[in-house]
């Protein structure tokens, strides 16, 4: 009798602890993954494998640089601060950001990620008593005449502060003080970013007061696409403060501008315009439904690539939409002759030709967490 | 049973430390002299979910610069919830509205909470405002980024480049009064607590300095709700564990339940009314660079939205 109860002690003894130990493991597997860390691009599943784009993407991720070329991805550079990459026009290496606590400076890097050059220096020399001493140098861009164009916080007000960035250019093989300020920031507007050496000038996204442009526009900051043609002058308006637009992107053949609207909203739409050298034509809503960052064109003109959450409020992803989702279609070829020769009576109506299915955008990555503040390469 | 009582103990305990929190409103000579306000909310019964509410949410500097619990409240956002239409009402106080504080004399509505406590806060925001106030949550620094990281990130679409050359490094450093460069680029972006907390918390950089940040606020505060809608009941031990001691509300365990399935129901962002007292509901002048209310322009917009 008393083995008995013993045996049965032991029993629910081992019943409680394996199904208490089961239930915690088993609440613990039912929690949701909204927190769970995004896999690095070289170990995520699936691969970038079911479409293969053309050419090498370069783009970032927790302060590394990627590379995507033929459906796999490789690691540029160590996870420390390494961002927003470009690719210089010689197309043998890049440009791009390495991001410290309290300043930023430009690299160029090899095709493979090895530094090769530092060119700017923007560690103050006096320690870090007094901050601003330091200078961020953000989106760096190469123009064929080795011009590097930068976002830039030269100049700064004394007793202020103001941080407003303006778009400056400088020689490749220069120093700071031969850079020269093509515009001037803005006064506590978060200044002009992300510039786009185009024929010309540069195209540039502008932070500012929508107000001081609209007068019906909210008095909050806003993104507007702008241009200018000459150091130091006033520059042009491409787009309202109503739109808020950000982040342009110039098509291979340099007569279109993608880039995110977002109206002021939490939205982003990705959204087209024809670019005369001077001018944006109508606007092109291709994306309402998605969080679109960092529109980048195809070298040969294929599609877009950009980053988007896959998952409502999840991490960025690599996206990729071809061209057919933004052309308009072929026109509809004219009937053809109705065979035996003409007659008197009214044409055969042709049977209407059959509807083309919409072109969607194509996920190409899952588990990833792409930084959707820096632009992404393309190289061709 | 003992599985699952393990698995939830933690959740519980810090729900049980950090919830229900009485709340006991100062009084002060102002009680004398003006409207009384409401009785103080734990002293309300709690409202059917059915029925509108109104939470006042408080965000404070808790770092080693203040001792505890008397700490300025840099965020004050009133919020008003009306289940049956599906609007929520936000509006931001700017903390350095020159009030009468329920304590007594006049100062930055900031200070109320320093005084008193989070019933010295809702006091001050019900005798000036002339709103109910059904509950309070409060959250310190480390709260709001344990809270964001907890819950996997937030996606925003920060609204301009939020540069700061003189940011607060008093959150991990080991001098709370020394300063550090923050840069926020612009943009639809994931961000991760630390990063969600330089977006709201920086001024600054930002020509509406405190009126600025809090429509920064209001775009995280949304944010939040809506990935929180994605939590499952599984996920509240190890976010309890996280936030800690952060948080602090007056709101009961049962109605945070009975609020999780009404949060997830509110799917529609238009519904969501912003309110921010910029000019000409608020204008400089007052004592020590506060603000001056315009009482004769907030009473009416307060009476409609808070009624």
């Amino acid at each position: 009798m008393m083995i008995s109860r013993f045996i049965l002690a032991v029993g629910l003894a081992v019943v409680v602890i394996f199904g208490g130990t089961s239930t915690y493991m088993y609440l613990g597997s039912k929690q949701s993954k909204i927190a769970a860390p995004p896999q690095k691009p070289t170990a995520a599943t699936p691969r970038a494998q079911a479409t293969t784009l053309p050419g090498a993407l370069y783009l970032t991720q927790s302060g590394a640089i990627y590379r995507l070329s033929a459906g796999r991805f490789m690691q540029m550079t160590p996870e420390a601060g390494w961002g927003e990459p470009s690719i210089n026009p010689d197309g043998n290496s890049l440009l791009a950001v390495k991001f410290g606590s309290y300043w930023s400076d430009v690299y160029v890097l090899s095709l493979f990620g090895s530094p090769l050059r530092q060119v700017t220096s923007n560690q103050s020399r006096t320690g870090m008593s007094n901050p601003s001493l330091n200078h961020w140098s953000f989106y760096p861009r190469m123009s064929a005449d080795e011009q590097v164009w930068m976002t830039y916080d030269g100049l700064k007000c004394d007793s202020c502060y103001d941080v407003s960035p303006a778009v400056y250019s400088m020689p490749l093989r220069g120093t700071i003080r031969q850079a020269r300020a093509w515009t001037d920031g803005g006064y506590y507007s978060g200044g002009d970013q992300q510039p786009i050496p185009v024929l010309g000038g540069v195209i540039y996204t502008k932070y500012d007061y929508g107000s001081k442009y609209d007068a019906n526009a909210e008095n909050k900051l806003a993104g507007m696409m702008w241009w200018t043609n000459r150091p130091g002058a006033y520059g042009k308006e491409l787009t309202s403060p109503g739109e808020d637009c950000r982040t342009p992107s110039l098509s291979p053949a340099g007569n279109e501008l993608a880039m995110i609207c977002t109206y002021g909203k939490q939205i982003s739409y990705l959204t087209i315009a024809s670019w005369n050298g001077s001018a944006l034509g109508p606007r092109k809503t291709i994306l309402t439904n998605q969080l679109v960052a960092q529109p980048t064109w195809a070298p040969d003109g294929s599609g877009i690539a950009y980053l988007a959450p896959a998952v409502p409020d999840g991490p960025f992803q690599l996206w990729w939409l071809p061209k057919a989702a933004y052309t308009a279609p072929p026109p509809s070829p004219p009937p053809t002759p109705t065979p035996g020769g003409p007659h008197n009576g009214p044409l055969p109506t042709p049977p209407p030709p059959p509807p083309i299915p919409p072109v969607k955008p194509i996920q190409l990555t899952t588990n990833n967490g792409f930084d959707a503040t820096s632009p992404m390469a393309w190289l061709g | 049973m003992a599985g699952a009582f393990a698995y939830f103990l933690p959740a519980a305990k810090t729900a049980w430390d950090t919830t229900g929190a009485i709340v006991r409103v100062t009084p002060s000579p102002t009680d004398l002299l003006t409207a009384s306000p409401s009785a103080s909310p734990s002293a309300t019964p709690a409202a059917a979910i059915t029925g509108a509410f109104t939470i006042l949410l408080l965000g404070s500097d808790d770092d080693s610069k203040f001792y505890s619990d008397h700490v300025l409240t840099q965020s004050m956002i009133l919020v008003r919830v009306v289940p049956s239409t599906k609007q929520v009402t936000m509006l931001s106080i700017p903390r350095d509205m020159y009030v009468h504080l329920s304590t007594g004399g006049f100062g930055k509505i900031d200070g109320a909470y320093s005084y008193g406590g989070p019933g010295a806060a809702i006091a001050t925001v019900e005798q000036d405002f002339g709103v109910h106030v059904d509950d309070y949550i409060w959250v310190g620094l480390l709260g709001l980024i344990r809270l964001i990281d907890a819950i996997g990130g937030i996606d925003v679409v920060t609204s301009n480049p939020v540069l700061d050359d003189y940011y607060p490094a008093d959150v991990y450093g080991n001098w709370p009064y020394g300063y550090e460069r923050i840069a926020v680029l612009a943009g639809p972006q994931h961000l991760d607590g630390l990063h969600a907390m330089q977006y709201v918390r920086s001024r600054h950089g930002d020509l509406q300095s405190d009126l600025g940040r809090s429509q920064r606020q209001q775009q995280v505060l949304i944010a939040i709700r809506q990935k929180s809608k994605q939590l499952a009941p599984e996920d509240l031990p190890p976010m309890s564990a996280a936030i800690g001691g952060e948080l602090k509300t007056s709101i009961g365990i049962s109605k945070v339940a009975q609020m999780l399935p009404l949060a997830a129901s509110f799917d529609n962002p238009d519904a969501i009314r912003q309110i921010i007292l910029a000019s000409p509901y608020t204008h400089g002048g007052a004592p020590g660079g506060s603000l001056y209310p315009n009482w004769d322009a907030i009473l009416p917009l307060v009476h409609q939205y808070f009624p």
